[in-house]
């Protein structure tokens, strides 16, 4: 157990060695999910033909959106070692919100009504934890039922739709509409990336989010408030929400409180099949986004295919284990030639069947 | 059925270990113009209903030499609109579904119409927009039937009693309200009165809770017809706790042939039911969508919602044994 884990426990190895050498470890960690989408989609074409058509690429661009966007979201959440499972709720109910604010007051209600529910509903989450000192877990937990039922509610009369005859309006262009060829949406999650890398990279919130979520005792002792951080991650997780609503609810027209069923399940394994630690302290964009790709790309594949619903839940299940698995031995090789003392240590010893 | 799952399983195993190896193969999905394509994005293949409806619908499209391409929606409004679209990309002649949610069929009514590709709607609901037919069962029909059986079995039972109740469903439901209307008008037309129409929402617990209030305030009725069978079988049940026969006695009839139903008609729990019929369905729904695309006319049930009914059929103690 004990032999290996001098070198292990260490999570950082020494700053000044990260920055001369880039191991390929490092590498695997932020564009290792790219990599594998790059094969998928070298690959795809041969086994479904139609995947290469202009409309199924777009199809498959749009539809990643929401569910990337908030993965964004998420991607700080989980780096500062909390989750939010309060994310469908969430959708659930700014969609229903943004279909009635829209038959009041038209697509800039409707926009105004998105972005200021999901951030409401990120306080709410933020108030619970930092004020009341609830744990993420069960406080998200509880609101995920609290968001739903106030969705249920909202809906009691049938669900929340955006009549045919609205067909030409600008709300619905948000989700329909191609720029230069490559849908809205889309654009949307690529700006939404593009500020999240910034926020996470370059700025101190983004450190002081890292610094946390790899050890909140200290990063207390450095004078990083726990509280602040959390309030940010939520809040930012319901901004977020609010945004991908909007390309949600634009391209389904329709809510109501059991809307996308499971989807902080989806979230979260996007996240880490992206390569963020559950553990927190350690957090790859890139990642999530080529994860959320992945994922659609592999659901057009089987749908497109035919394959029954239950082998796409299967294969689906199956990528996320193999991902976390080779994560797994990454992170257990993770410094350099521990792989080779390992296979020698284990020649040695091969009684000792557990060296990790 | 396993047969069926193994190729794409083995398919989907070669996508996950990118290992895919005869790649160069002649492509067949490449588009024939002369061969007519059918899409159908069906509700959930979970449940054995929408099961017999995408047997009804495959059989009648392979039989018209046609090609068919089926899209299982899960129960999930995203997959249906985004899989109900990429079947629309995909270059189908016409599409066939039974949406999981009837507001989402917009954006798909929409891409169609944009494409010239007829739309059938099969059960569940229109949600207001412009497809181009609708199948459904007969509702009303049904509630006729029901109507026209409980008027003979209280005859065969020897009561001269002329009260009858009816339980409906949600008020929501528009399709099964009119189960409820079609037996009213009938059994009266038999001369009997329904002296209560209470609503059950669809939940056999309501359904058993209406019926005691209906046997404490009309205890002489003489037959009771539910819009569903959950709330039928509960009624029955309450008749059975009355110490009363939901046979002999107070002639209780269902609608919708569930295997709850079916069981408690074998076990005089349940006098009748009325079944609907999805593989006719499917194939009602291919006749409709050859019409559409010759452009010939479709002759509709009710003209204003581009309705067409499909036939129902009572299951009673008599023929309980051939439903399968």
């Amino acid at each position: 157990m004990t032999t290996t884990d001098t070198r292990t426990a260490a999570p950082e190895p020494v700053l000044a060695d990260r920055a001369e050498r880039p191991s390929l470890g490092r590498l695997w960690d932020t564009w290792g999910i790219t990599a594998i989408l790059l094969l998928l989609l070298a690959l795809t074409p041969l086994v479904a033909p139609g995947f290469l058509q202009l409309e199924n690429l777009q199809s498959v661009l749009r539809e990643s959106a929401y569910l990337g966007i908030v993965a964004a979201g998420m991607t700080f959440a989980i780096a500062a070692g909390a989750f939010d499972l309060s994310v469908g709720g969430q959708l659930a109910l700014v969609s229903v919100v943004t279909l009635l604010a829209y038959g009041a007051g038209g697509t800039p209600a409707a926009v105004g009504a998105a972005i200021a529910t999901g951030l409401a509903c990120g306080l709410v989450n933020a108030g619970l934890i930092t004020k009341l000192r609830v744990p993420p877990f069960v406080a998200t937990l509880g609101t995920l039922f609290v968001f739903r039922g106030v969705a249920y509610i909202l809906t009691q009369d049938g669900p929340q739709t955006l009549p045919y005859d609205q067909i030409g309006s600008p709300f619905v262009k948000i989700g329909g509409l191609n720029v230069a060829g490559v849908p809205l949406p889309f654009v949307i999650m690529l700006v939404v990336y593009a500020a999240a890398w910034v926020l996470l990279r370059r700025t101190a919130t983004g450190r002081r989010v890292l610094a946390y979520g790899s050890s909140p005792a200290a990063a207390r002792f450095c004078g990083i408030s726990a509280g602040r951080i959390q309030l940010f991650v939520f809040a930012l997780v319901g901004l977020s929400v609010g945004i991908a609503a909007l390309t949600y609810i634009t391209r389904v027209w329709t809510a109501d409180g059991s809307a996308q069923d499971g989807f902080e399940l989806k979230v979260i394994a996007a996240v880490v099949l992206g390569g963020t630690s559950l553990k927190g302290g350690k957090a790859t964009l890139i990642g999530t986004f080529s994860a959320v790709l992945l994922v659609s790309v592999l659901n057009d594949v089987l749908v497109g295919q035919g394959v029954p619903s239950a082998y796409q839940r299967i294969v689906l299940g199956c990528v996320l284990i193999v991902a976390l698995t080779v994560d797994g031995l990454r992170t257990r090789f993770a410094v350099p030639g521990s792989l080779r003392r390992a296979v020698a240590g284990l020649a040695g010893r091969s009684t000792d069947p557990d060296s990790a | 059925m396993f047969k069926k799952g193994l190729l794409p399983l083995a398919l989907a195993g070669a996508l996950v270990l990118t290992g895919c190896t005869d790649s160069n193969a002649t492509d067949p999905n490449a588009p024939k113009d002369d061969k007519v394509v059918v899409g159908f994005s069906v509700y959930d293949m979970q449940y054995e209903f929408f099961q017999k409806m995408e047997k009804g619908t495959r059989e009648a499209v392979t039989a018209k030499g046609w090609e068919f391409k089926l899209h299982d929606e899960k129960s999930d409004e995203n997959e249906m609109v985004t899989g109900a679209q990429a079947l629309i990309d995909s270059g189908v002649d016409v599409l066939i579904i039974s949406p999981f949610k009837p507001s989402a069929l917009g954006p798909i009514i929409a891409k169609a119409k944009a494409k010239g590709v007829p739309v059938i709607v099969d059960d569940i609901g229109g949600g207001g927009a412009p497809y181009d037919a609708i199948v459904i069962s007969d509702n009303s029909g049904g509630g006729k039937l029901a109507a026209e059986y409980m008027a003979k079995q209280i005859a065969a039972n020897g009561k001269t009693g002329k009260n009858v109740a009816s339980i409906t469903c949600e008020p929501s439901a528009v399709y099964a309200a009119r189960r409820n209307a079609g037996f009213k008008e009938a059994i009266e037309k038999a001369g009997f009165k329904v002296v209560a129409e209470l609503s059950g929402n669809s939940k056999a617990e309501e359904g058993y809770k209406v019926m005691k209030d209906i046997l404490a305030k009309n205890p002489d009725v003489a037959g009771v017809f539910a819009c569903n069978d959950p709330m039928g079988v509960a009624a029955a049940n309450a008749i059975k706790d009355a110490g009363k026969s939901p046979v002999k006695d107070i002639v209780a009839v269902g609608f919708n042939a569930d295997p709850e139903a079916l069981t408690a008609i074998k076990a005089d729990g349940l006098a009748a039911t009325v079944a609907q019929d999805p593989t006719a369905m499917g194939a009602l729904t291919v006749k409709l969508a050859e019409q559409a695309l010759n452009k010939t006319a479709i002759t509709f049930d009710n003209a204003a919602e581009r309705e067409v009914y499909n036939p129902v059929q009572l299951i009673s103690k008599d023929n309980v044994d051939t439903v399968k």
